[in-house]
């Protein structure tokens, strides 16, 4: 299998507005598996791909980690936005 | 005009209070914005601090009377310049910076520390304008945290005209986009600080504000400072996040009043 045809992880940090797969996405981060790839923070409008984890998944991606709930909960204070779950596509990269 | 003839209404503080910005356009003397800039060019060093030294004319900028009535507004009319000011030159082909808070994020009730965020050329998308994140002020979580993050549901890209200023929460998260334009984006941050409580409103209060009922119709498209500050919810956060958000704000109202006990307060 050479370079070409390996499949790579591509991964999908998405944070959505409670731990439901169902509920709407706040933040997202996608990172494809190619060298010297960066994040980037839109300067303009940002044109969101899913508006919820599960479509997502409709479309393929696979979740690898469900937000962590066992932290200490605070009734008062805040911390970061929304619920973070993290998906994978193996795919092969050209 | 006098400083207080811009002091911000009850609705503008309602709005502060729930998004963590207030942006004004200053009226300047013609030319001014394109004198600063060209100064501004011309640097071939940050001289950091001493930025109102080598370019003076910035002093119109900070002590223009719609800053003043804005932070006379937030911090009291005691309110510091600090000395801490910076000049970011973000050259073409610069990247982007990532979600970040200045310091460590000590979130508390009181509005104390406030950043001012002057623009001297018009800020288009592809030149890497500041973004900021409504609404983030009063979590605490530290920068290490939002390094997942990318692009925010809410987020705003300061994409101005030539003399905006930008007031934010000290704790507001912002970072920048790419500078994908053939320009130097100029920006220079300065830092005002709260020197004293509030015994009384030190804005343009009008007592029949907090009077309005809650109304649940209206929610979040409210034009009125109680309902705006119970309903505000910039980014569509979760109902346990909103709700101590709104506790959070009732907190910051109260002290903004000069209330020194919860229960003296209306609440709303």
């Amino acid at each position: 299998m050479d370079a070409q045809t390996q499949p790579r992880q591509r991964l999908l940090y998405l944070h959505a507005r409670t731990p439901s797969v169902f509920s709407e996405i706040l933040g997202y981060t996608l990172i494809e598996p190619v060298k010297g790839f960066q994040i980037e923070i839109s300067g303009g409008e940002f044109e969101w791909p899913y508006t919820t984890v599960h479509d997502a998944v409709v479309d393929g991606w696979q979740i690898v980690q469900f937000p962590h709930l066992q932290s200490p909960f605070s009734d008062t204070d805040l911390d970061v936005v929304g619920y973070e779950f993290i998906l994978q596509k193996m795919e092969a990269i050209s | 005009m006098t400083d207080t003839d811009y002091l911000l209404t009850d609705v503008d503080m309602a709005l502060f209070l729930v998004n963590g910005y207030h942006v004004v356009e200053l009226d300047l003397p013609a030319g001014l914005n394109e004198q600063i800039s060209e100064k501004l060019d011309g640097l071939t060093a940050n001289p950091g601090d001493a930025i109102t030294e080598s370019v003076p004319e910035l002093w119109h900028i900070v002590e223009h009377p719609q800053v003043r009535g804005a932070m006379i507004s937030l911090l009291g009319e005691e309110y510091a310049v600090n000395s801490h000011r910076h000049w970011h030159c973000k050259l073409p082909g610069s990247g982007d910076m990532q979600w970040h808070q200045d310091g460590t994020n000590n979130r508390g009730t009181t509005i104390d520390r406030l950043l001012g965020l002057y623009y001297p050329h018009t800020i288009t998308a592809d030149m890497g304008p500041t973004v900021i994140v409504p609404g983030t002020q009063f979590r605490n979580a530290p920068t290490d945290r939002m390094a997942t993050y990318t692009d925010i549901r809410g987020q705003v890209p300061l994409t101005v005209p030539a003399g905006t200023f930008a007031i934010t929460h000290y704790d507001l998260w912002h970072g920048t986009a790419s500078n994908r334009s053939g320009v130097k984006r100029h920006m220079i941050k300065f830092l005002f600080n709260r020197t004293s409580g509030n015994s009384a409103p030190s804005w343009n209060h009008d007592p029949e504000a907090l009077k309005r009922e809650r109304d649940w119709d209206a929610r979040d498209k409210a034009k009125d400072a109680v309902n705006i500050l119970s309903f505000g919810n910039p980014l569509g956060v979760s109902q346990s996040d909103h709700y101590k958000e709104r506790i959070i704000r009732q907190a910051c109202w109260q002290e903004l009043m000069g209330f020194r006990q919860q229960e003296e307060a209306p609440r709303f």
